[in-house]
């Protein structure tokens, strides 16, 4: 009988009561203040609240997953959009938590958080007391006051429902309106506002400025199924714009990127595809730098000090994804798996 | 081989008129308000031709009406062998069947389709419980003769007459914690040949439940000289899920005395609902909020009529959804300028026409026919779309498409322990159709006087994409192929009756092997949006049991208890997307491998005390199943305990609920990043006038 108890009366608490142990993990304390890395934003899922921040520590080769959860018990948030560090702290917009957290880029903890924003996209540097946020939805690029992390403004883009990717030449910031639009904005950084709308290709969505100060501005053509998309320059000094090259149907080119010096641009069409900025007009590349091997290249990075390319397999959106890093020659470097769906890559040097 | 059985005077007549269609209108239904005591008479019963080798089983009042604020998804989330996906109450709950997705399970409401011809899925949130008098469950092959594109299996529910002649009024009212109230109301009028019924629900809560947030940042403590002591993470509310949800049901039966049978019954929903935010969610609710407003009528209408050992039927039907679907912002953060930042918006409207015979020879041989046809016309757009002047532009679709289902079915009792039935089905969608989907069924009786019967189907099965799947705007893929299925499944049941028949037994085991391919699954492309691809293959199998007791204690003390236990492995078995694919072989997120549940009651003169409990094991949220921290969801029991009592005087009844769900204040998700609510209380009243009806239920 004594037995009996011993079994049952355990066997009744187990099925009576929960079994779930939440509470707060044992925090983690990185240092990695010495060494050079890239931070690998995992977007996650939409309305999955999963994303996640890596980090490929370059000089060990060696990828730590979910720093952000083990640095500071707590998750990410709903899809990790970009990073941008400033002096000792990374900038990580998570577009739908609504929120940007300044992170030690050696240690990985919060150091403060900006809120107040619908849904931010990127956050671009004016100077150290002052940023740009774009947002998906308001149409009005938020002013950030760095002093105190408060919203001191907003930019009113005369009507574009979004903005996303920035790119700064001399006092003008210019600024992708990539959903359903086909524009790019001048914002003039001295008076906080938009000086100038420049028409490019439909839905531009990402931007660059090159060696000479150029902009370049690669649009993806939109959703319909006779869409092509187009690369563009923009001269500052004029704010006019010239087609470089249109793609093909069916094609969908994103992520532009440029190399430390701005000599070539690089950006995802299926494969990774490269340009030197003087070939752009009239001789563009027939093959990938890195071809298509089946893979669902989503995030594109360049590393500006070594050259190094970062390319990220998203595999089927929901599984961890993996990243290839290659040379500038395109030799595979090293591969890794990350978090789920790896879209953006922020790049630490140290000084 | 003729068994003695006993059963109800509806189940004698169902016996004698095989079709459920036509039977289904005489059935009694019970519920926890009104206990009928029905004299027990026996019967000389045979086995149900209709039911040859099916995998089934049914929910009647009692378990249905069981508590005014549940839905449809709380009640097969706690009797039946299924799997809930539910974000929270006054929030979408799907449901899955055998490993597969919820679009995967057909619904009809008396008879008409209720999934969306844009989703394919139904949420069983908006569906009270109050609403349904009957509802059945066909698992695997059993669904081919309920719908087709039941690759998981089919949920019926129905309307039935009330059963007592004269007037009826009944009103509960439900009262919860988070500021819940639930009204309902049910009046008519059943006279011998015409009967008439209104329902009216409203309910609604704020719905801000305290949890506390294990995905924020933990807030620092610090003790009087400033010195850190610790973390905690923080304690909020559930945040933007107040709903409020009207349902008005009108229902009208009419029986000539030739054996005709009208009926009509029109539904009208009105649900107004916050999308909860998610607790990885910074934003303030004055800042941000998302809404998602629906209007739906559906209205169908039968005719039945049994001349000797034929059964004819129709029924014409139609049903009108209204979904708008807000995003909206305000940058002053005073929530009072808000304005759109996604506006979508559908419009279905579905047309619905069926009709059946059925023909009977000596009681072992049946035949059936089915058609049933359907009309979509749809609408979907975002009108929040905006061109580079900030002119509205507006991106989605309009379609329209006929469907044809038909059905023909032989069932055939060589002896009478022995069953056997083939169906075939045949579906068109608009241009284009199905192959010819047959199905088989056996059953046999081992121990009559167990009524220990071994059970088998197999079947393969189809189904077609949605008119999302194929038009949606950007992403629609009209080249999809339909998703193929094939499952066979086999299973034992039995009752048992002991003690002077005081105690009832009964039992069901079955296991099942399913297979489907070209699987629908939206997938991102690298143009940025995401598109349909017919791209998973799926290897499900699994063991589903339940167990019931009930008994007759005697002095008035009654107790029943009924056990479920499900295991289910649903397994990607698809090529890999790309070489670092590793979900091969992999559970499919959001199937748990084990699910169980129980309900005990006993009863005691008037006074009921229920027990309810489930477990899901833990499910994964990636393909992958990584076990990280999001994505695994932990698994969880719950308990829930009620205490009821009933009053019985002469001007009418009254009975007394109250309510605790989660008696242990498990913290606990069935959705990433959508807390659930912790302990919390109902209490409700339900008053049942009785109009001096002498002669109800024929006494």
């Amino acid at each position: 009988m004594l037995s009996g108890r011993r079994f049952i009366l355990p066997l009744f608490a187990l099925l009576l009561s929960g079994c779930i142990d939440y509470g707060m993990p044992e925090l983690e304390p990185f240092d990695r203040s010495g060494s050079d890395g890239v931070f690998i934003l995992n977007e996650g899922n939409f309305m999955y609240g999963n994303a996640s921040l890596s980090y490929y520590d370059i000089d060990r080769d060696e990828c730590l997953n979910d720093i952000f959860y083990r640095a500071n018990g707590a998750r990410l948030g709903d899809v990790a959009q970009s990073m941008t560090i400033r002096g000792e702290t990374g900038y990580v917009v998570v577009n739908n938590s609504g929120v940007i957290y300044a992170v030690d880029i050696s240690t990985f903890a919060v150091k403060s958080v900006i809120r107040g924003l619908v849904s931010p996209r990127y956050i671009h540097f004016v100077d150290d007391g002052r940023a740009y946020v774009t947002d998906l939805y308001s149409g009005k690029i938020a002013v950030v006051d760095m002093s105190d992390g408060s919203i001191s403004g907003h930019i009113d883009t005369g009507g574009h429902a979004s903005t996303e990717r920035m790119a700064q030449s001399g006092h003008l910031v210019f600024v992708c309106c990539w959903s359903y639009d086909d524009s790019v904005l001048a914002v003039d950084t001295e008076s906080d506002s938009v000086v100038g709308e420049i028409r490019v290709g439909r839905q531009p969505n990402s931007i660059v400025s090159d060696r000479d100060g150029n902009i370049w501005c690669l649009c993806d053509g939109g959703t319909s199924a006779d869409a092509v998309g187009s690369l563009w320059r923009i001269d500052p000094s004029t704010l006019q714009a010239e087609m470089a090259h249109v793609f093909g149907v069916g094609d969908a080119p994103s992520e532009l990127c440029t190399d430390a010096g701005g000599d070539f641009l690089y950006f995802l069409n299926r494969a990774v595809w490269r340009v030197a900025v003087g070939d752009a007009f009239g001789h563009f590349p027939a093959e990938p730098l890195i071809p298509d091997i089946g893979t669902m290249y989503y995030g594109l990075g360049v590393d500006p000090q070594s050259g190094d390319i970062y390319v990220a397999d998203a595999v089927d959106y929901v599984q961890e994804g993996t990243v290839y890093r290659y040379s500038a020659s395109g030799v595979e470097l090293a591969r890794f798996r990350t978090g789920i769906n790896p879209g953006a890559f922020c790049f630490k040097h140290v000084e | 081989m003729v068994r003695r059985f006993i059963h109800t005077v509806a189940a004698a007549l169902l016996l004698l008129l095989p079709a459920r269609a036509f039977a289904g209108h005489l059935s009694e239904p019970l519920d926890s308000l009104e206990n009928v005591n029905i004299e027990r008479i026996e019967v000389r019963g045979r086995r149900l031709m209709r039911d040859i080798g099916l995998q089934h089983s049914r929910l009647d009042t009692t378990a249905l009406h069981d508590n005014i604020s549940l839905s449809m998804g709380d009640i097969l989330m706690q009797n039946a062998n299924t799997f809930i996906k539910s974000y929270g109450r006054g929030t979408m709950a799907t449901v899955s069947m055998r490993g597969t997705a919820p679009s995967h399970t057909q619904v009809t409401w008396n008879g008409m389709p209720l999934n969306s011809p844009m989703l394919g899925m139904v949420d069983f949130s908006l569906i009270p419980s109050y609403f349904v008098d009957e509802a059945g469950l066909y698992r695997g092959a059993s669904s081919v003769g309920i719908a087709s594109g039941g690759l998981g299996g089919a949920v019926t529910l129905e309307n039935r007459p009330a059963q007592a002649r004269g007037p009826e009024l009944r009103f509960v009212q439900g009262v919860g914690s988070y500021m819940t109230f639930d009204e309902f109301l049910r009046f008519g009028y059943s006279g011998e040949r015409w009967s008439t019924s209104t329902r009216v629900m409203y309910s609604r809560s704020r719905n801000d439940f305290q949890y506390t947030n294990y995905s924020k940042l933990p807030e620092l403590e610090f003790d009087d000289a400033g010195n850190l002591t610790g973390r905690r993470y923080p304690t909020e509310r559930n945040r933007n899920g107040d709903y409020s949800d009207l349902h008005i049901l009108q229902e009208l039966y009419f029986n000539t005395r030739a054996g005709d049978r009208f009926g009509l019954a029109a539904w009208y929903v009105l649900s107004s609902r916050g999308v909860p935010k998610l607790s990885t969610d910074y934003r303030d609710d004055s800042h941000t909020r998302a809404q998602q407003d629906e209007s739906t009528l559906r209205a169908v209408a039968s005719w039945d009529r049994i001349v000797s050992s034929v059964g004819i039927g129709a029924k014409a039907g139609y049903a009108y959804t209204d979904m708008l679907y807000r995003y909206m912002y305000d940058l002053t953060g005073t929530g009072e300028n808000m304005v759109d930042g996604i506006r979508s918006q559908s419009y279905a409207h579905t047309a619905f026409a069926q009709a059946e015979a059925e023909y009977s020879w000596h009681d072992r041989l049946m035949a059936s026919a089915r058609v049933t046809a359907n009309q979509h016309f749809v609408v979907s757009r975002d009108e929040s779309v905006y061109g580079n002047a900030g002119e509205e532009r507006i991106v989605g679709y309009r379609q329209a498409r006929f469907e044809l289902s038909t059905l023909a079915s032989l069932r055939y009792a060589p002896i009478e322990r022995v069953g056997l039935a083939a169906s075939v089905r045949w579906d068109v969608y608009g241009v284009k159709c199905t192959p010819v989907v047959p199905a088989f069924f056996a059953d046999f009786v081992l121990w009559p006087r167990l009524n220990l019967k071994l059970k088998a189907s197999i079947t393969r099965n189809f189904r077609y994409p949605t008119l999302n799947d194929l038009y949606f705007q950007p992403g629609g893929n009209p080249d999809l192929r339909p998703e193929r299925g094939f499952t066979y499944d086999g299973g034992l049941s039995f009752e048992i009756t002991a003690a002077g028949k005081r105690v009832r037994i009964t039992g069901e085991v079955s296991a099942y092997d399913s297979y489907i391919d070209d699987w629908i699954l939206w997938r991102p492309t690298f143009k940025g949006f995401w598109t349909p691809l017919n791209i998973r293959r799926v290897h499900a199998y699994g063991v589903e049991s339940s167990l019931g007791l009930s008994a007759d204690l005697g002095r008035g003390w009654q107790l029943s208890l009924n056990g479920m236990f499900s295991m289910t492995r649903s397994l990607n078995q698809g090529d890999a997307v790309t070489e670092n694919d590793v979900s091969y072989g992999m559970q499919l997120p959001y199937i748990p491998v084990f699910t169980s549940s129980a309900v005990g009651r006993i009863e005691w003169r008037g006074w009921a005390f229920i027990y309810k409990w489930r477990y899901y094991s833990e499910r994964y949220t990636t393909s992958s199943n990584d076990l990280t921290v999001t994505g695994v969801i932990a698994p969880y029991f719950m308990s829930d305990i009620s205490l009821e009592k009933r009053f019985s005087w002469r001007w009418g009844r009254l009975s007394l609920r109250a309510d605790v769900n989660n008696l242990f204040g498990e913290e606990y998700e069935t959705v990433l990043s959508h807390p659930m609510p912790g302990r919390n209380f109902g209490f409700s009243v339900g008053i049942s006038p009785d109009f001096g009806r002498c002669c109800r239920r024929g006494r």
